[in-house]
């Protein structure tokens, strides 16, 4: 008796459910996006949701996706990773939508990608990750391992550099990084002892940890800052820096301090993109290298109107407490853009909606010309795309030093570079 | 390059065709006498990286004073390229001379020539920062222009250039530039300079075909105690004869031991810096919480008050700042101060931030906290509310991100002695936490107010019979509390970030301080702040793993504390008592 009427209440329910839902999806799709817009991570991600937001308008605009008007779900996942996978449970099973832009940490993602997984949903994911992992449900725009770190050690290389100092936040993207890169710098030809930052070895005498790391928050880079000086007072040394946004300030006044100069011993930071830059004291960091797959200063015609276009529907805007005055563009929210409109170009394809024969369009190599110049998918789900390595100036801009055209997205990269 | 504009500008019959071949004539002849300048203007025009960086590169060897100034302005963006359009013309390099006038215009120089630039009548022009593009580098170019300044600097006025260029000298262990090194150590008169040469010239001589040299050199390099020669002896380790090698080795043991002697010093000296920032951080509190019992949890806010009030003393002193606290549009105007004068601001912002944290302790004091003096842990929840309240002030006030302050020239640099940095903002600390500790033992020692704050701590209803308004001096002591922190935040904005959340990383160490040195004791908090911050840095050079050296000093201060939960120096007060 009780189970019969709870069985009935039930389908009751989910049919009050989804008979709003269909009568409203005739002329709308809805699209999730998933980022943090409170907690420490808010200060990243909110850009993020605003310029996917700033596409959806821009897309609507021009007649939707196969005539149906994008219809955003914006979720909050307060910095707060179970939370995550929560919020992508009920964009999924609840609001039904039909693609996600979301996540900015890799354990955030690494939280909600057994919900995609389960639900077969479909993920963009759009910030510098550290690879070894290749979901069905979700599509890395994100810059690999391969699309980042190595093409600035190749900069490196070039300009005559011969000894390489590692230094991280201590968590999985860094650690993750600077393992793949101990194992291309030894593929080209550099002696270990000419890697710095130290190593751990497990037992067996395996590298398991290459480099310095420092907790979030820290405040205190004397020791690792004259321990680079010592390192680096032979001449022809350089540091790739993984630090994460804020210990970049501590660590560089303190650089900057110790008389060391981008000119004697430069750092490539992976982590600062324009948007990092606005909290970051300029004058310090003048010189040092950043690399991406996009820059603000890109000089093309795609480039230029999509900031003036943001910066318009910014003005705009009536997003509640959305900051409208100062704005950059970065990479991570132009991977966004992209993912957005690669998503379009795959439904349209597809003439469909469902997740399968999206994906299926997607790896089948769709182009898009975005602000970063053309990028291309691939069969594995990352993107081929430019990589820039750029120079930071005191505006706060990069001036970009090179470009590596159509650099393939490659996540398995532990153990594929051989010492000679 | 020169020959190809003159035939590409617009031109009529024989004359420019004579011109252009007199041109190519004097090219030819003259090119590797063109005077600088000229040289550094074809560079600037030129459209091709590599092509500047080769242009600028010949110029090595040559002394001419001008070299040093075009480069330095072109390094930093104050030469402009300007590209004449009726009628167009070749790119020419032009420096902007005098004041601006009323149109934003400036004299205009030709770089090549040092006269004014001409329009097509022939009259000089004036020009807006708008019309011409500046001239910028890449690290390749300000290589190159590094090369040709070092040949200058060698002979340079100023000992500290002569011993950076002598240094770089060494590394690139260029044997061609010996004898040139020998020649100046004999008539070096600066000390440090002397010793530089030495180290370049052995480095040099490690490059030699001779052995006898080689082994000669590593010796020098060993009394010297070389660190930049480390990694030039291990590739002579390596690939040298076994002599060679062995004398190679051995000096490399030498520099180890020299090294280990010197990471011993600068260990206790970041350590003694790193005290004395945590210090600094935690008087304030040795104060408010230690003396007068106040479990303030705001008082990481406090410090971020001050460190919001240096950021907008900076820009006051600088371009001017923009706020809009709820929505309101406020506009504090700059004195638009330079330099030195800019630089400056860090001294104004030093009373600025410790009056303004006293205000606002002072009043957090009369609003909250003296209703509950009694109440230790009523207090601890109100004035983290008070916390939070202040941080989302900060955040509306100010934005959620983190804000910029620079440090002025005159914290960022160091002195190495014997190899070991003392960054200036490190001695500045040093010396700071000095001041502050001696001024404020003077306060409550040497003066009335201090001798009432005393009594108030000791027994205050006894001081209040004896006719000490303790009211007041609460209130007082309170603020002077608070301005310390203030104060502390001044100085944190010159280590690290300044943002709505940064009170929040420094109150846990700020508590751990005052409770290991003893509540109530200042001279506590002194040697417990020097002793964590001794061994936290002794941990980090022992184990290389700030991670795992930040969990050894917080588990040794937990057990310290079972052993001892009063902290180093038990004193009698009030909130002991009970």
């Amino acid at each position: 008796m009780k189970l019969r009427k709870f069985v009935a209440l039930t389908s009751l329910a989910a049919a009050g459910l989804i008979l709003p839902a269909t009568a409203s999806a005739a002329d709308t799709v809805k699209v999730g996006v998933l980022h943090s817009l409170s907690g420490t991570m808010a200060i990243s991600e909110t850009s993020l949701r605003d310029v996917l937001l700033f596409t959806f308008d821009e897309i609507n605009a021009k007649g939707g996706v196969m005539g149906k008007k994008i219809e955003p779900v914006v979720v909050d996942g307060a910095s707060n990773w179970p939370l995550f996978a929560e919020k992508a449970k009920q964009l999924l099973e609840q609001d039904k939508c039909a693609v996600v832009f979301g996540c900015w940490t890799s354990v955030s993602r690494k939280s909600v990608l057994p919900v995609f997984e389960k639900n077969n949903g479909l993920l963009f994911y759009p910030v510098q990750y550290e690879g070894e992992e290749e979901s069905q449900n979700v599509f890395y725009t994100a810059e690999a391992v391969n699309q980042q770190a190595t093409p600035a050690v190749d900069y490196y290389l070039n300009a005559g550099k011969k000894k390489f100092y590692l230094l991280g936040s201590d968590y999985v993207y860094p650690q993750t990084t600077n393992l793949v890169l101990l194992e291309y710098l030894l593929s080209k030809g550099v002696p270990i002892e000419n890697i710095g930052g130290g190593f751990k070895k497990d037992e067996s005498g395996k590298i398991i940890s290459a480099g310095k790391y420092t907790p979030f928050g820290h405040t205190d880079y004397q020791q690792i800052v004259s321990e680079i000086k010592q390192f680096a007072a032979g001449g022809k040394a350089c540091v790739i820096s993984t630090l994460n946004g804020d210990t970049n300030v501590p660590f560089f006044k303190e650089y900057a301090a110790s008389g060391l100069t981008a000119e004697t011993c430069p750092v490539v930071s992976f982590s600062i993109s324009e948007d990092e830059f606005r909290g970051l004291p300029a004058k310090q960091l003048v010189g040092q290298l950043g690399c991406w797959t996009y820059f603000q200063s890109i000089k093309s015609k795609a480039n230029t109107k999509f900031i003036t276009d943001f910066k318009a529907w910014l003005k705009k805007s009536d997003v509640t407490g959305i900051v409208k005055d100062g704005r950059v563009t970065c990479s991570p929210m132009v991977l966004s853009y992209d993912g957005v409109y690669l998503w379009k170009a795959a439904v349209e394809k597809a003439k469909s909606f469902e997740v399968d024969a999206v994906r299926k369009e997607l790896q089948g190599g769709l182009s898009f010309d975005g602000p970063g110049g053309k990028v291309t998918t691939q069969k594995n789900m990352h993107l081929t795309k430019n990589v820039y390595i750029g120079e930071t100036k005191a505006d706060g801009q990069f001036k970009i030093l090179k470009t590596f055209d159509g650099v393939v997205g490659e996540p398995w990269l532990k153990g594929k570079f051989k010492a000679k | 390059m020169m020959n190809h504009q003159v035939t590409k500008a617009p031109s009529s019959g024989k004359l420019s065709l004579l011109l252009g071949v007199l041109l190519s004539w004097w090219l030819i002849l003259g090119a590797s006498a063109a005077p600088p300048r000229e040289v550094i203007a074809n560079a600037l025009v030129a459209e091709d990286v590599a092509e500047q960086a080769k242009l600028v590169g010949s110029l090595a060897g040559q002394a001419d004073p001008l070299i040093p100034q075009l480069l330095a302005k072109w390094k930093e963006s104050e030469i402009y390229i300007y590209e004449p359009t009726e009628p167009a013309g070749p790119k020419v390099a032009v420096l902007f001379v005098g004041e601006k006038d009323a149109d934003d215009k400036f004299a205009a120089v030709r770089v090549d020539t040092g006269e004014p630039l001409k329009d097509k009548d022939g009259k000089p022009m004036r020009l807006t920062t708008d019309e011409a593009t500046s001239a910028d580098t890449d690290a390749n170019l300000r290589l190159a222009m590094k090369v040709v300044l070092d040949l200058i600097a060698v002979a340079d006025p100023d000992p500290a250039k002569r011993l950076k260029v002598v240094q770089q000298m060494g590394l690139d262990q260029d044997l061609e530039k010996l004898p040139a090194l020998e020649v100046r150590v004999a008539g070096e008169p600066d000390a440090k300079v002397q010793r530089a040469l030495k180290e370049a010239i052995a480095l040099l001589q490690l490059k030699s075909e001779d052995p006898a040299k080689q082994i000669a050199a590593a010796k020098t390099l060993a009394t010297l105690g070389s660190i930049p020669a480390q990694d030039a002896l291990k590739t002579v380790a390596r690939e040298g004869s076994p002599p060679v090698a062995a004398a190679a080795n051995a000096a490399l043991a030498e520099i180890a031991k020299h090294l280990q002697l010197v990471n011993t010093y600068g260990t206790v000296f970041r350590g003694l810096s790193l005290g004395s920032v945590l210090l600094v951080i935690a008087i304030g509190l040795a104060i408010t919480f230690g003396l007068m019992g106040v479990i303030n949890m705001a008082h990481g806010e406090l410090i971020a008050v001050g460190a919001y009030t240096t950021y907008m003393v900076q820009n006051v002193f600088g371009p001017g700042l923009a706020l809009s606290p709820f929505g309101m549009k406020l506009h504090l105007p700059g004195f638009g101060a330079t330099g030195a004068a800019y630089d400056a601001y860090f001294i104004a912002a030093l009373p600025l931030s410790f009056l303004m944290a006293a205000l606002v302790g002072l009043v957090l004091e009369r609003g909250i906290i003296q209703f509950l003096y009694r109440r230790p842990l009523e207090s601890l929840l109100a004035t983290w509310g008070v916390s939070l309240v202040m941080q989302q002030l900060l955040r509306l006030t100010f934005g959620a991100n983190n804000v910029q302050v620079d440090s002025p020239a005159w914290l960022s640099g160091n002195w190495t002695f014997f190899d070991v940095i003392f960054g200036w903002n490190r001695v500045f600390v040093i010396g700071f936490a000095i001041a502050i500790i001696v001024g404020t033992h003077l306060l409550l020692t040497k003066t009335h107010l201090g001798l009432l704050i005393r009594a108030v701590m000791q027994n205050r209803q006894m001081a209040a019979c004896m006719g000490v308004p303790t009211e007041r001096v609460n209130m007082l002591t309170f603020a002077f509390g608070s301005g310390l922190a203030g104060l502390a935040g001044a100085f944190l904005s010159q280590l690290g970030n300044v943002g709505p959340g940064m009170g929040q990383d420094h109150i846990v160490g700020a508590f751990m301080t005052v409770v290991v040195g003893g509540v109530g004791s200042i001279f506590g908090t002194v040697i417990s702040a020097l002793g964590i911050g001794v061994v936290d840095q002794s941990f980090q050079q022992i184990l290389g793993n700030p991670v795992l050296g930040k969990i050894l000093v917080l588990g040794g201060i937990i057990l310290f504390l079972q052993w001892k939960p009063a902290g180093l120096f038990v004193t009698k007060s009030r909130s002991l008592e009970g």
